[in-house]
């Protein structure tokens, strides 16, 4: 039986700039998995090689046992992988209910499109009210809600996860890893792409660390928080 | 100038600016709907109006087809000609080198290879009238005269753009549309289809294109050198703030009107200073244009 995720011995570059070398992480279903890791260390560059918007220049990616080196970028979303990228990519003039609806882009049943979108209200119900709305005057917090929504609108078996905390309060922080632990107990494999590394521990069962480009760390999370070398460099104590 | 005279110019003015403006609106529609998904200007634009009307005047005088059959298959050679341009030259062109500047250049190379083809066919050798397919009697409107052919210009060309923009707004394929125009990656990231979107959206613009020169082929003499009406379009598209269709099509019509009340207040020749007027008196006003708002650069 495969693992749900198998990325073994990546590269990818831009340019002259090697962003990747010889990545390898894997994640059974079911599980949340952290990515940590510095500024340009190559996280958001591992999750777009994932979604095929940075191409591969050495290894291979499966996903439920197949290779998705093949695919086309907006193949991957059909095939069960939902990105949820960083920075308020919303479509800012659309309104929530039309990112909503572009969220489902690939699908077409409308009743199950539809029975998602009520989902989706359960986890944010703020949506709701604010259907109507330019996509681009919501609050941050607001948006990153919308962008988990309209990732959810595939109905994604993995959910990857860009910095979802960035530039978020405290307390809309804690909200939004309540949902992400809501989405996991109801059966939803994420991959967690964090700076912010005592939260991401704590919501992962497993993390891997990169640092310029490469994993230098892996292990159980709880193992990691205990870690004295990872509470000094990246829990900040 | 008495003031009768100048109500009766004003009229008139306004009338055929109409008239003359809801082309140049769809032009600037065809010019900003590739713009604003993809960057590029297109200045085969012009050219790819010239072609298709020389299209229709093939099939229409030489092969003595049937109206219907001549208006549709334009249309439809317009909408092929432009996709596959996209999809096979521009694709090509953006794997060789990632430039924008390359791409301009290409569209640049497509105006002269149309122009090479209609000039090669020898249809394009003399200046030649586009038989007008409705009565070219006139009729008064107020003070303001115009022909059964100006009306069935106009509104043709509303039609056709509210077909447009109810396509854009309300239907699935719009609205992928104007997520490849706002945030090309995160549509990828729902998966939209670029290219494809791409191939669509230059096809429309082909085709409005040709209802353009359809419209406007029996109103002026045709010559390979018809693709120049296109800076009337650009103009609109200025006017309207470049990327804002709906500011294209009011665009349009304020260059059709201020040209004709030029034409009849100052002199015919001064027409065509008109529509540079309108842009340098926008640019100076409101230097974003009518409808833009800030002016944002995104990267695909
Ligand atoms: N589009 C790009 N063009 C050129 N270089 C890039 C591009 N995107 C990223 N890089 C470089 O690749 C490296 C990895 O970047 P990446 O965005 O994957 O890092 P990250 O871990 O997501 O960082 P952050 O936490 O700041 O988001 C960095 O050195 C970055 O400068
Ligand atoms: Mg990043």
């Amino acid at each position: 039986m495969p693992d749900l995720l198998e990325v073994e011995g990546i590269s990818a570059s831009y340019g002259r700039i090697q962003a990747l070398s010889n990545v390898s992480l894997r994640m059974p279903a079911g599980s949340i998995v952290a990515l940590l890791g510095g500024n340009g260390a190559g996280k958001t560059t591992t999750l777009n090689t994932i979604s095929r918007l940075v191409p591969l220049t050495a290894g291979s990616i499966r996903f439920e046992g197949q290779p998705l080196n093949r695919l086309q970028s907006h193949h991957v979303v059909r095939a069960g992988i939902s990105q949820v990228p960083e920075g308020r990519e919303v479509f800012r003039d659309m309104s929530v209910r039309e990112n909503l609806d572009m969220g489902a882009y690939g699908r077409s049943d409308p009743a199950g499109v539809r029975s998602d979108l009520e989902r989706a209200f359960t986890y944010f119900p703020v949506l709701r009210d604010r259907l109507k709305q330019k996509a681009g005057t919501l609050s941050g917090g607001e948006q990153q809600m919308l962008l988990i929504a309209r990732a959810l609108m595939a109905r994604p078996r993995l959910l990857l996860l860009d910095e979802p905390s960035l530039g978020l309060s405290p307390v809309l922080v804690q909200k939004i890893f309540d949902i992400i632990a809501r989405l996991h107990a109801d059966g939803l494999s994420i991959l967690l792409v964090e700076q912010n590394a005592a939260v991401a521990l704590a919501a992962s069962q497993y993390a891997y660390i990169l640092e310029n480009g490469e994993i230098v760390l892996e292990g159980a999370s709880d193992a990691l928080r205990q870690d004295e070398a990872i509470k000094r460099t990246y829990l900040g104590s | 100038m008495d003031l009768q005279l100048a109500l009766l110019f004003l009229q008139q003015g306004v009338a055929s600016g109409l008239v003359v403006g809801s082309v140049y609106a769809l032009l600037a529609l065809a010019i900003v709907i590739i713009f604003k998904t993809s960057e590029v200007p297109n200045f085969a634009q012009g050219e790819m109006l010239m072609a298709a009307g020389y299209v229709a005047l093939y099939l229409l005088v030489f092969r003595a087809l049937p109206a219907w059959a001549s208006i549709s298959m334009t249309i439809v050679v317009a909408f092929a000609g432009a996709a596959l341009f996209r999809r096979v030259v521009l694709t090509q062109v953006a794997h060789a080198s990632g430039s924008p500047v390359n791409l301009v250049i290409a569209t640049l190379g497509l105006s002269y290879v149309l122009k090479g083809l209609v000039r090669q066919t020898g249809f394009g050798d003399t200046p030649r009238s586009f038989p007008a397919l409705v009565s070219t009697d006139s009729l008064m409107i107020g003070q303001a005269s115009v022909t059964r052919l100006d009306l069935a210009i106009l509104g043709t060309a509303i039609i056709v753009m509210a077909a447009f923009f109810w396509m854009f707004g309300y239907t699935k394929l719009g609205r992928a549309m104007r997520s490849v125009g706002m945030n090309p990656k995160a549509a990828q990231l729902v998966g939209v289809n670029l290219n494809r979107i791409h191939t669509i959206i230059w096809g429309l613009s082909g085709a409005i294109s040709a209802i353009a020169a359809l419209l406007i082929s029996p109103k002026l003499l045709m010559t390979a050198d018809m693709g120049s009406v296109v800076t009337l379009g650009f103009a609109a598209a200025i006017v309207g703030g470049f990327a804002s269709l709906p500011g294209a099509v009011v665009g349009g019509f304020i260059i059709g009107i201020v040209e004709q009340l030029v034409g009849l207040f100052v002199s015919s020749r001064a027409i065509t200073l008109a529509p540079f007027l309108a842009i340098m008196l926008v640019l100076i006003l409101r230097p974003q244009g009518l409808f833009g708002g800030r002016v944002v650069i995104k990267k695909v």
